[in-house]
């Protein structure tokens, strides 16, 4: 006998011998591990037989385990399939313990500070095993999850899975849609990139337009004036902590309102008020063990797959470069899925178009359940409810539009020539004059006149050009303008672009097909390129249009009755000539030329 | 028929007393006042309300950020000597994201202090010497060198600080609630002061 006051394990080898002994020990930890399911009832379910003992031990793990205690034992055999549910609530989760996991691991490499920030986006990206490929997880999770939240409300309305008793279940689910937009926005500004800050510069300045105590708001959520080093700071905090707090508690709420409800069945199969949950007949059942969990387990590998595959082969999380405040990128816009408050915003006032009417748009979502109180969810007898969500969808469509640069923001014809000519890489874009290789941005002085008149012999024209600029003093105006950005001239003499340089040469002509296309607004507009080198790798290029001032009128060019332009004379009678200029650096080692 | 009649009035006063049943059933419900338990715990429910208010409070005052002189968003003192001529371009201040500007409006010399960022979207106007105005690189639009709109898409004319203006004679000037430039009338400046946490915007393209 043993010494202690129970039989020890060496007394059940005495007694069984090893081998059962062993078995049975197994048996017993499995048990206690499953909270209720011995080796035998695993390999049971497993095989797909019914239990063999009463009770059934499958139902266990939900009573006394803590895993599955927030699941239900079996759900009804209506909902497993793809419809009703398109398993986007179930996605929804996925997303929201993926987004968390990948965050986690982020937060090894991060810090949220102006200052390296950027630089551990870059460390990442060159020198973190995993680094870029965790970013991109976390990034396209970001938005499929905002994506897939928005997809499970318009489920849940479409098939009137909102009425009575889930009024509340979707009420917390507008609060989850909520925080999803809140998290992907602090997050967007994370990697302090050009994009991440004029995306939220834009979309913070919505809190700006709050009534009353719009400044207030505004200084406690960047904690600044302008968004620096306390806002990125506040909008990590917000990021990794404050929200995803609030998130889970909700989820929680949520799941737990959806449980006790039970599932929503397809309209036809539940009347409304009735309670399916609790009364699934029993040729209705299907068990969560183990049909449900190996279901759940296979949408789990198939979604973590996509999202690997996705981000191995297709998709990059976008680096721009390091976020500047003095300079804001042309066509900045906020991130899509707050590009209908941007377009909202192009109707007029920033109050009420920034802060009431969305507040009223997600007010109004969040009693939708209990201003429906419709019986039937027949799609026949929801006429107005139906309409109401289809005219709802068709104007965050169009403000949606709205929102984008091409729409509504008038921009000088000679800036968008500029930047056309110079911008950063952005959207795997970039300025054309970038990508020239460098030992064909030849130095010298260049002008579009040489491609303006091709019947005339290209060294003759550019001479003509010079005459001219020298005659009419608008040399000394542009002389004195290259001054003025710092360019160490004291003259400037065009030459034809040399013939070496194709490439250099095809973006002259594309300046030139610019500038022809704004003819109105560009009158007798020519385009000049000037490239200079002073240090060894380094070239300058300045970029200048010059144009003869037209009468405007709201912005808008004003046409006499031959459909011309009116240009604009000074007291002298002399046409007003405007120049525009713009200039970059091109370093010989820039990744440009790749 | 007597008989009748008097049937109806007992079935009446019948109904009658069931009604008052009803109703002072209600009342027992509807009309109690609470005890002085109950009572005592609203009380002191409400003072959990106070607390919790008082700590958002405290927590969104602790959270709101603080200027500094000479910091962005705090108060700039400017050497008068910094300012440009009557006329001239104006004079960009970078740190406090601010333009003195020395416009002449109607032949009076006067001064105001430009914030640098276009009332459009948030992009920094240049001073283009050439065709002396403000140039937004972003979306074109265009200011005077007093700040006021000339083109382009931008909503208003540029917003200006608060400053405060003492003269050599002893006497001072503060822009108006309108944010006009402050005529100097042909006294010497001695000091000037901008606040950069006060931020005035104009009514419209004036």
């Amino acid at each position: 006998m043993s010494v202690l006051p129970f039989p020890s394990f060496l007394d059940d080898v005495k007694e069984k011998g090893l081998k059962k002994a062993v078995f049975e020990g197994v048996d017993e930890v499995v048990e206690r591990l499953t909270a209720g399911l011995n080796i035998q009832d695993v390999r049971e379910a497993l095989r797909g037989e019914s239990p063999s003992r009463r009770p059934n031990p499958r139902l266990t793990p939900h009573a006394d385990g803590f895993w599955l205690h927030m699941r239900p034992s079996y759900f009804n055999t209506e909902m497993v399939g793809i419809y009703p549910t398109f398993r986007l609530g179930w996605l929804s989760t996925y997303f929201v313990f993926f987004e968390t996991i990948t965050g986690i691991i982020l937060m090894f490499w991060y810090t949220p500070s102006p200052e390296i920030a950027y630089g551990n986006m870059l460390a990442m990206l060159h020198n973190v095993p995993f680094g870029q490929f965790v970013r991109d997880l976390h990034r396209l999770g970001a938005e499929a999850m905002v994506l897939i939240v928005f997809l499970h409300m318009l489920r849940t309305f479409y098939t009137g899975s909102y009425k009575k008793p889930r009024q509340f279940t979707w009420f917390t689910g507008v609060i989850l849609l909520i925080l999803t937009g809140f998290l992907s926005f602090t997050g967007y500004l994370l990697p302090w990139d050009q994009l991440a800050l004029w995306a939220v510069t834009i979309g913070a300045s919505m809190a700006e337009a709050t009534p009353l105590i719009g400044e207030q708001v505004n200084l406690i959520v960047r904690g600044g004036p302008e968004m620096g080093a306390n806002g990125l700071l506040r909008f990590y905090m917000a990021h990794v902590l404050m929200l995803p707090a609030l998130l889970f508690v909700f989820t929680g709420v949520h799941y737990y309102k959806v449980i006790i409800h039970g599932h929503s069945l397809p309209p036809q199969s539940e009347n409304i008020g009735e309670d399916t949950a609790k009364r699934v007949p029993l040729d209705k059942r299907v068990y969560f063990i183990p049909d449900i969990l190996t279901s759940e387990v296979m949408w789990f590998a198939v979604t973590t797959f996509v999202m690997i595959a996705l981000c191995v082969w297709f998709y990059h999380a976008p680096l721009e470069s390091h976020a500047d405040p003095q300079v804001t990128p042309l066509g900045t816009t906020a991130p899509w899925y707050f590009l209908w408050i941007q377009g909202a915003l192009k109707l007029g006032d920033k109050t009420f178009w920034g802060v009431i009417f969305p507040g009223i748009l997600l007010g109004f979502l969040m009693v939708v359940p209990y201003i429906d109180v419709g019986p039937s969810r027949r799609f026949a007898d929801r006429r107005i409810a139906l309409s109401v969500s289809f005219l709802m969808l068709t104007a965050t469509v169009v403000t949606s539009y709205m929102g984008l640069p091409e729409f509504g923001v008038a921009t000088a014809p000679d800036q968008e020539i500029l930047n056309e000519l110079t911008f950063e890489p952005a959207h795997n874009h970039m300025g054309l004059l970038r990508p020239v290789p460098f030992e064909q941005l030849a130095v010298g002085a260049y002008t579009t006149r040489q491609f303006a008149a091709e019947e005339v012999d290209a060294r003759a024209a550019v001479e003509a050009f010079n005459v001219e600029l020298e005659e009419t003093g608008q040399l000394a105006t542009l002389v004195q303008n290259l001054q003025s950005s710092h360019l160490n001239i004291q003259t400037v003499n065009f030459t034809p672009v040399p013939a070496d340089a194709a490439e250099l040469r095809h973006v002259m002509e594309e300046f030139e097909a610019f500038i022809a296309s704004e003819n109105i607004e560009l009158l007798d507009g020519w385009g000049a390129v000037i490239i200079t080198q002073n240090q060894q790798d380094v070239k300058r290029i300045d970029v200048i249009v010059n144009w003869q001032d037209i009468v405007l009128e709201n912005g808008r060019p004003v046409l006499d009755e031959n459909g011309q332009p009116i240009p604009v004379v000074d007291e002298n009678g002399n046409a007003v000539r405007r120049l525009s200029t713009k200039h970059i650096f091109i370093n010989q080692n820039s990744a440009y030329f790749d | 028929m007597a008989s009748a009649s008097a049937a109806k009035t007992q079935a009446a006063t019948a109904q009658g007393e069931q009604a008052a049943a009803k109703a002072a059933a209600a009342s027992d419900v509807s009309v109690a006042l609470p005890s002085r338990r109950e009572f005592l715990y609203y009380i002191w429910g409400a003072s959990f309300a106070l607390i919790a208010g008082e700590i958002t409070a405290g927590v969104l005052w602790y959270a709101f950020p603080r200027f500094a002189e000479g910091e962005f968003g705090g108060t700039f003192t400017i050497d008068p000597t910094e300012l440009p001529e009557p006329g001239a371009a104006p004079v960009s201040k970078p740190e406090g994201r601010f333009w003195l500007s020395r416009p002449v409006i109607d032949g009076q010399d006067s001064f105001v202090a430009l914030y640098a960022v276009c009332t459009h979207l948030g992009c920094l106007p240049k001073w283009v010497d050439v065709n002396n105005r403000f140039e937004c690189p972003c979306h074109g639009s265009k200011f005077q060198g007093n700040g006021t709109y000339i083109e382009g898409p931008a909503p208003r004319s540029m917003d200006r600080f608060r400053a405060t203006l003492i003269f050599t004679d002893g006497t001072t000037a503060v822009t108006n609630a309108a944010g006009d430039p402050i005529p100097l009338e042909g006294r010497t400046i001695a000091s000037i002061q901008v606040d950069t946490g006060s931020r005035i915007q104009r009514a419209g393209k004036v």
